[in-house]
């Protein structure tokens, strides 16, 4: 299943015609990180995706020594659960995403556990603490660097 | 026809705790004795259950093995019961929530170490958020090794308690009990983290955040080995 069907891309693309590549990717588009607050309100408003089902952000460190990271997003429509809309943000080290709580209050939740775990700072959340590890933690662990056996306060 | 007692295969507590008197329906023993097997066999269990051992501990109350049968009743609150059941990993984030259960418990109160990583952590014990076995944090009574334990060794675990609520009661200091040795705690295929496999410095350093935590618990020593914690009887009074 791809990450985008080939209705939900032409309506994309008739939306943001210059912004968006020609071809959608199979595990879903790129998106310009200005425009996704923008995008995720196309497919809410207009085509009817109204279920924030997850985000998951990965951390991609490069040979220079910088860090990248990408933050994908997926949605899904209630009246035809089989069909998902997802997209991808690239982002670099300063490591910034607008949130999408203001549309989905199920982004939440969602966008405090990869702030807690990979360290991707939402704009605009009112609540982003921590969510899985103590409030006193220092690092996040599902960043490639976080080695499991390197010591890390406060625990080791 | 006179039934010879002696060689009786069933020996019921109460029958080591009553005088009987041929011909009368009456029995006499001391309440002090009285109350001691009441107690050994009135253990409530509050169950500190985090992962997968909960569940084969659940099917160590249902009716195959039933460990009410030991009048071990579970109770899902701290205030009413006498012995805590770990059953699962502990997190760093957990520990002192589990603390914080335990001192709530009513005393006398006993703690059981269910599972491998309630006694050590296992092989999540090199994870940074998982702490190194509950006897850092709690003092840890019996230890029921396994992965999970099934149900027939937590009825042995609840017996092995039993035995030290009883010395306990007579006035007497049980041993304490030490770690199962890994070997004989877990499945051989499976690659597991042990205490003889790790740098002991790690070990120690492990221990003493664990210590730095302000948990308490039973502030065991890498240097300790299995051999010397088995057996014998503690100065330390439980």
């Amino acid at each position: 299943m791809a990450a985008l069907d080939a209705d939900t891309w032409a309506a994309l693309r008739g939306a943001f015609p210059s912004a968006l590549p020609i071809d959608a990717d199979p595990s879903g588009p790129v998106v310009p990180v200005d425009l996704h607050v923008a995008v995720a309100r196309f497919l809410k408003e207009s085509l009817g995706f109204t279920m924030y089902v997850t985000v998951v952000a990965s951390h991609w460190p490069q040979a220079d020594g910088s860090d990248r990271f990408e933050v994908a997003t997926v949605l899904r429509r209630p009246s035809n659960p089989s069909v998902t809309a997802a997209w991808r943000l690239q982002i670099g080290p300063e490591a910034e995403v607008p949130t999408l709580f203001p549309l989905f209050a199920g982004a939440d939740w969602q966008e405090r556990e990869q702030f807690d775990l990979v360290g991707v700072r939402f704009t605009g959340h009112p609540d982003l603490r921590r969510l899985m590890m103590p409030e006193d933690w220092e690092g996040h662990p599902l960043r490639k660097s976080y080695a499991i056996d390197t010591p890390h306060p406060p625990w080791r | 026809m006179a039934v010879d007692e002696s060689g009786r295969p069933y020996a019921h507590p109460l029958y080591d705790t009553l005088d009987h008197f041929p011909g009368l329906s009456l029995a006499t023993t001391s309440l002090d004795r009285l109350l001691s097997w009441s107690a050994t066999n009135s253990l409530w269990i509050f169950p500190m259950a985090t992962s997968c051992c909960a569940i084969e501990f659940m099917t160590s109350a249902a009716n195959r093995v039933d460990i009410d049968q030991m009048g071990a009743v579970i109770r899902p609150t701290p205030r009413h019961c006498d012995v805590m059941v770990v059953a699962g990993t502990i997190t760093v984030k957990m520990a002192p929530r589990v603390k914080k259960l335990w001192e709530q418990m009513p005393e006398p109160k006993w703690c059981i170490a269910m599972g491998s990583c309630a006694i050590s952590g296992d092989f999540y014990r090199d994870i940074y958020s998982v702490i190194p076995g509950i006897d850092t944090v709690v003092p840890v009574d019996v230890y029921i090794p396994g992965c999970p334990p099934n149900a027939d060794q937590v009825l042995v675990g609840l017996k092995r308690l039993q035995e030290k609520v009883e010395l306990h009661r007579r006035g007497l200091v049980p041993a304490r009990d030490g770690r199962p040795e890994h070997d004989k705690m877990i499945d051989p295929a499976i690659g597991r983290v042990t205490d003889a496999d790790r740098d002991a410095s790690t070990t120690e350093q492990q221990l003493a955040a664990s210590r730095d935590l302000g948990l308490g618990g039973n502030s065991r020593r890498a240097s300790d080995t299995p051999s010397s914690r088995q057996g014998g009887v503690d100065e330390e009074a439980t």
